[in-house]
């Protein structure tokens, strides 16, 4: 490559992407030196590649280079701009409202998928309680391992700080009108209305939700659910009940013991910071706690736990594309797990807050 | 050999979206015989399997199975059929949580009320039948591509079914192992009488294995038949698939 005459560079036998970078920094010198147009002589070039070709088409578009290619060179750029001559996008492009209106119809199918799905998982699990059949053994108990077991110890120390720290700002305050026997009512109401079931439940949907999610996914993706079916084993018998059942059971459960850990966590501020006397405080816990708010407790829980597997396996069975794929589900899930038992939570606490 | 139908299907049309996969596809597969489904890549070969094997519904036609019609009948009854088959998948599929011999075991496990002694005997017979005898205690992830493919087949073959359905056993493995696959499913066919279903681009084992075969493309049955038949034919895209063209213009 060299210039010849101010702003006419001519080139040798061959042109390959290396030499790219340097042609375009002597066109911009050349720009920045003449007013007059750049001519690229391009006419002895035989030998060239792809990237070389994509910058000749390039030059052809802007106004102030004149290039003359050869013969050679312009056969090529005919046949890659056939080769680039289609949309990228097969359906057009997709104006502001259709996609809006698109994600609405998603949504909408997204939930008739859910419906069918929980249908179908509730048929299978109720099925299952009766009729060991359709899956391996022992898998109920080792999924109540996972699921409940193993969450033990965190559900024990963050309902515990949970309950601690809820009656220390309430002390402060209650203190204050010299109401301090109410931090009582305030902590176990509190605890097992609404804390106790919406920390186990958030901690189950991030600790199995995903995992439920992560698991039925990469199932799919490897093709083990196909060859489930086919071996005659419904996966939702195989895979989905024994979670779902262990789930049922592990949730309240898990939910009892959060919410007698975070009321402990409430006496031991009560007797400490208040100087209430222990018997004050636990007589006072058992008349308030009535079988009513258990009862409350209790079935918020067993919804939440149905929640998180219905939505894990949803989107297990809904994944699209390789790894990336499984990641997006365990997320997708435990983001839509902890926003439905929010939003059930405070349903329910309004509709028995009201009796309606 | 009896020559009973055990697989018929009826003018089946499979799309996906608006694209039509399988275009009237009708064909019979005799009981005992080994039919291999070929054609170029996206001709829909493994769209057809995974129609006979019910992971799919298709728009219209009719899929009858070992007598049975598989689109009008209950789940539970098509259980009963999905019994009496085998399917080896591409991949394998084996059950990545479980062992090698607990994922030969499944089927006999959920399907048999056999004790567990009887279990593992027939597990280890099936293992050796597929040379994998070292590999009983092993996780599929301790395995090599060729030897899941002989698990998931010692999995296929453990409740001795009557159809054998095959995706692409070849595809990924050396031409030694191929073709000691090729031997192994020769011998099932001998030995058990096992109707075999294989979708395969390889041409050896074609050469090798097929009593008849069908040739797909672009989702068209173009031919269906023996191979002597298929050269006698004279199709173009059958002649440049199995490279006769070639050979004609050299003599």
């Amino acid at each position: 490559m060299n210039v010849t005459d101010g702003n006419t560079v001519t080139f040798g036998d061959e042109f390959y992407s290396s030499q790219i970078e340097l042609l375009l920094k002597k066109i911009e010198e050349i720009k920045l030196a003449t007013k007059d147009k750049i001519v690229l002589d391009f006419k002895k070039t035989k030998h060239f590649d792809t990237l070389a070709l994509a910058t000749f088409i390039n030059f052809e578009k802007d106004p102030r280079i004149n290039s003359i290619f050869s013969e050679e060179i312009l056969k090529d750029i005919d046949e890659f701009k056939k080769n680039i001559d289609y949309d990228e996008k097969a359906g057009g492009e997709i104006s502001g409202f259709e996609s809006f209106v698109l994600k609405v119809e998603d949504f909408f199918s997204q939930m008739k998928s859910v419906i069918i799905l929980s249908a179908d998982i509730f048929y299978y699990s109720y099925k299952a309680v009766f009729n060991k059949e359709g899956r391996k053994k022992g898998s109920v108990y080792q999924q109540m391992l996972l699921i409940g077991n193993n969450a033990v110890p965190i559900i024990f120390l963050l309902s515990f700080l949970i309950g601690l720290i809820l009656s220390i700002q309430s002390a402060a305050q209650l203190r204050q009108f010299g109401a301090s026997i109410f931090l009582v009512d305030l902590i176990v109401i509190g605890m097992i209305l609404e804390m106790g079931p919406i920390i186990a439940a958030v901690i189950v949907a991030g600790r199995s939700g995903s995992a439920i999610a992560a698991e039925i996914s990469t199932m799919k993706i490897t093709e083990e659910l196909d060859a489930l079916k086919v071996m005659a084993l419904n996966p939702l018998k195989y895979v989905v009940a024994p979670k779902m059942l262990a789930m049922t059971v592990c949730l309240p459960v898990l939910t009892i013991i959060a919410n007698m850990v975070g009321i402990s966590g409430g006496f031991i501020i009560g007797v400490l910071y208040l100087d209430l006397s222990p018997d004050i405080f636990i007589n006072r816990a058992v008349s308030v706690m009535t079988l009513y708010y258990w009862y409350q407790s209790m079935l918020k829980s067993v919804l939440f736990s149905w929640l998180i597997v219905i939505i894990g396996v949803h989107f297990g069975f809904n994944v699209k594309g390789g790894a990336e794929g499984v990641g997006k589900a365990a997320t997708a899930s435990v983001v839509a797990a902890i926003f439905s038992v929010i939003i059930t939570d405070a349903l329910l606490s309004l509709i028995f807050y009201f009796e309606w | 050999m009896n020559t009973r139908n055990v697989i018929e299907i009826k003018d089946l049309t499979a799309k996906y979206d608006d694209r039509v996969i399988l275009n009237k596809i009708s064909l019979d597969i005799k009981k005992g015989e080994i039919f291999v489904i070929l054609g170029s890549s996206g001709g829909g070969k493994t769209t057809l399997l995974k129609h006979i094997i019910g992971l799919l519904r298709p728009v219209s036609g009719e899929i009858t199975v070992l007598g049975k019609d598989i689109l009008k009948m209950e789940l539970e009854e098509f259980e009963d059929v999905l019994k009496k088959i085998g399917v080896l998948f591409q991949g394998g599929a084996l059950l990545n949580s479980m062992e090698v011999w607990e994922n030969v075991a499944m089927p006999l496990e959920q399907h048999t009320k056999l004790p567990e002694s009887t279990i593992r005997n027939i597990v280890k017979q099936k293992l050796s039948l597929v040379n994998l005898r070292h590999a009983y205690r092993l996780f599929p992830s301790e395995l090599s591509g060729g030897m899941k493919k002989r698990v998931a087949l010692a999995r296929a073959i453990v409740m001795d079914p009557e159809i054998l359905f095959f995706d692409e056993p070849s595809a990924g493995l050396d031409p030694i192992t191929a073709a000691e696959l090729d031997d192994l499913i020769l011998d099932l066919q001998k030995k058990l009488g096992i109707t075999l279903v294989v979708v395969t681009h390889e041409l050896e084992s074609i050469k090798r294995i097929a009593d008849r075969i069908l040739y797909l493309q672009k989702g068209q049955n173009i031919f269906c038949g023996t191979i002597e038949q298929a050269k006698a034919l004279g199709n173009e895209e059958i002649d440049r698939f199995f490279g006769w063209k070639e050979k004609t213009k050299n003599i």
